[in-house]
């Protein structure tokens, strides 16, 4: 776990964004604008991610008047320690390649941009 | 969320439900107009990802259970009877071929094709084939019973070697033709060689007409005469002759009929081509469904003869047959079983050949039709993830 090629570069974003504020839980629209994935993305990923216990997910207790309680989403202390070796390792190379190329070396064809890791 | 969220959601397996209705939920969250919904869309989307891995899931556990009833049934029993190791033969090989065949047809010629019917057809040949593989054993055992040799042959003692060595590839070849069927069906309905639903319609249809008038015919076994106990005199002439009308007509009609349905590209020498690739895959399919379906109705029926006492009543109603003719017409029977393999080798040439000479018939395409007619599939390319998650 923690290898760089574990994680597509789409996983990464989502890692990256729930990595910002590791204790929060966050929804999924949040996650959307932040990574800029459309729903039909990001929940597969969500999905994959809780299976494998990297990340959490509840209800919301008290939704707001009017509206539908909301799925929360935060990374497990095993994803948090996945999530952070990860984009450790991804930032590493990124610093090495040439300018432009952020995560040329990830799966998949939209790099992440230089991920912020806690 | 709406009664028509939840009903969709309906379709995930429940440990998925939640997610399903989490994209619902959020979507209220999203800005009304294009972004809201772009945002159910990709709600649409893994629900239907996620039925569809549901699907997978049930389909494997299906045949996995499927697959150890076979082996489970197949393989007992006597260690003197040489038709045990030829059952075991069959368990071993054709499982896994089997098991494999489906992944290999998807990696060379990408998923099922659209619709119900492909996947019933599909589902239809994995059934026929292994019921074929459990009542062959059946029927071998009696057929191959050393003590039944005297029988058969009153100058005969014990199997002789090259009796054996004639089994033995007998067997392959058989099981050759099965992998084979098996093969040409996931071809014919997978999405790449754009074989019209219409096609495999007319195909399966009359093929199922086929079968059936076969069965009627030759029921207990494959010989120079009619095998049915239910017909005699006057009134076998009729079926048997229209045995041998559908024989060459059926993939003549469905090859000609698939060809004329087709309504594909237009350039003439492109439609001319899918037009013959449709009747040639209707008239394999008429004859090869045919041959599977007599021959998996009547080597079930052998099968069921020795330890069904309503197959037999069902067989000859009204007869009381005494013990040594029952097993005398069960031990017939059994070697006539053979025959099925004769049918199943050429009915399918025999088919396809027809269809492609029948779907010449369709003639020179003509103008574009004014919307009548049944349009041919459009080569939709491979959903790019195949299912997978991208995580």
């Amino acid at each position: 776990m923690g290898s760089r090629t574990e994680f597509s570069a789409q996983t990464l974003s989502v890692l990256a964004a729930l990595c910002e504020q590791p204790s929060q839980w966050q929804h999924g629209y949040a996650l959307a604008r932040q990574t800029g994935l459309k729903s039909g993305t990001l929940y597969p990923i969500l999905i994959r991610l809780a299976d494998r216990g990297l990340v959490e997910a509840c209800w919301q207790d008290e939704p707001a008047p009017g509206r539908p309680r909301r799925h929360l989403y935060r990374l497990t202390a095993a994803g948090l320690a996945s999530a952070t070796g990860a984009l450790a390792a991804v930032a590493q190379p990124a610093v090495a390649q040439p300018a432009g190329r952020p995560g040329a070396r990830l799966r998949g064809g939209r790099g992440v941009a230089a991920p912020v890791v806690p | 969320m709406s009664w028509l969220s939840r009903a969709a959601a309906r379709l995930v397996p429940a440990e998925r439900r939640d997610w399903a209705e989490a994209v619902w939920a959020e979507a209220d969250q999203v800005p009304a107009g294009l972004a809201r919904l772009a945002w159910r869309a990709g709600g649409v989307r893994l629900m239907a990802r996620e039925a569809m891995l549901a699907r997978r899931a049930t389909r494997t556990l299906v045949f996995a259970a499927a697959a150890a009833w076979v082996a489970g049934t197949a393989w007992p029993g006597s260690a003197g009877n040489p038709a045990t190791a030829l059952s075991r033969l069959d368990v071993v090989t054709m499982l896994p071929v089997l098991a494999g065949l489906p992944l290999l047809a998807r990696w060379l010629v990408g998923p099922a094709a659209p619709g119900p019917l492909a996947r019933v057809l599909r589902a239809g040949a994995y059934v026929a084939v292994l019921v074929l593989i459990v009542a062959r054993a059946s029927v071998d055992q009696v057929a191959d019973n050393p003590a039944a040799v005297p029988h058969l042959n009153p100058d005969a003692s014990v199997p002789a070697l090259d009796g054996m060595i004639y089994a033995w590839l007998a067997q392959s070849v058989f099981l050759l033709i099965v992998a084979v069927y098996v093969a040409a069906i996931l071809v014919l309905t997978a999405r790449r060689p754009r074989v019209a639903p219409a096609t495999l319609a007319v195909g399966t249809g009359a093929g199922l007409v086929l079968g059936a008038v076969m069965y009627a015919v030759a029921p207990l076994g494959l010989t120079s005469y009619a095998t049915t106990p239910w017909l005699s005199g006057a009134a076998l002439a009729p079926v048997l002759l229209l045995a041998w009308v559908l024989l060459f007509g059926a993939p003549a009609a469905a090859g000609s009929v698939a060809a004329r349905c087709y309504r594909g590209p237009g350039d003439p020498r492109q439609l001319a081509k899918a037009r013959l690739r449709q009747g040639g895959a209707a008239g394999f399919l008429a004859t090869g469904i045919g041959a599977l379906v007599v021959t998996v109705l009547g080597t079930g029926t052998i099968a069921l003869m020795p330890r069904a006492g309503w197959a037999l009543r069902w067989l000859y109603p009204g007869q009381h047959l005494l013990a040594a003719v029952t097993y005398n017409r069960e031990l017939t029977a059994s070697v006539r079983a053979g025959g099925y393999d004769l049918i199943l080798l050429f009915f399918p040439v025999i088919g396809l050949l027809i269809g492609l000479a029948a779907s010449t018939s369709a003639g020179q395409p003509g103008p574009p039709p004014d919307g009548d007619g049944l349009p041919g599939p459009e080569s939709a390319p491979d959903p790019p993830d195949s299912g997978q998650l991208a995580a």
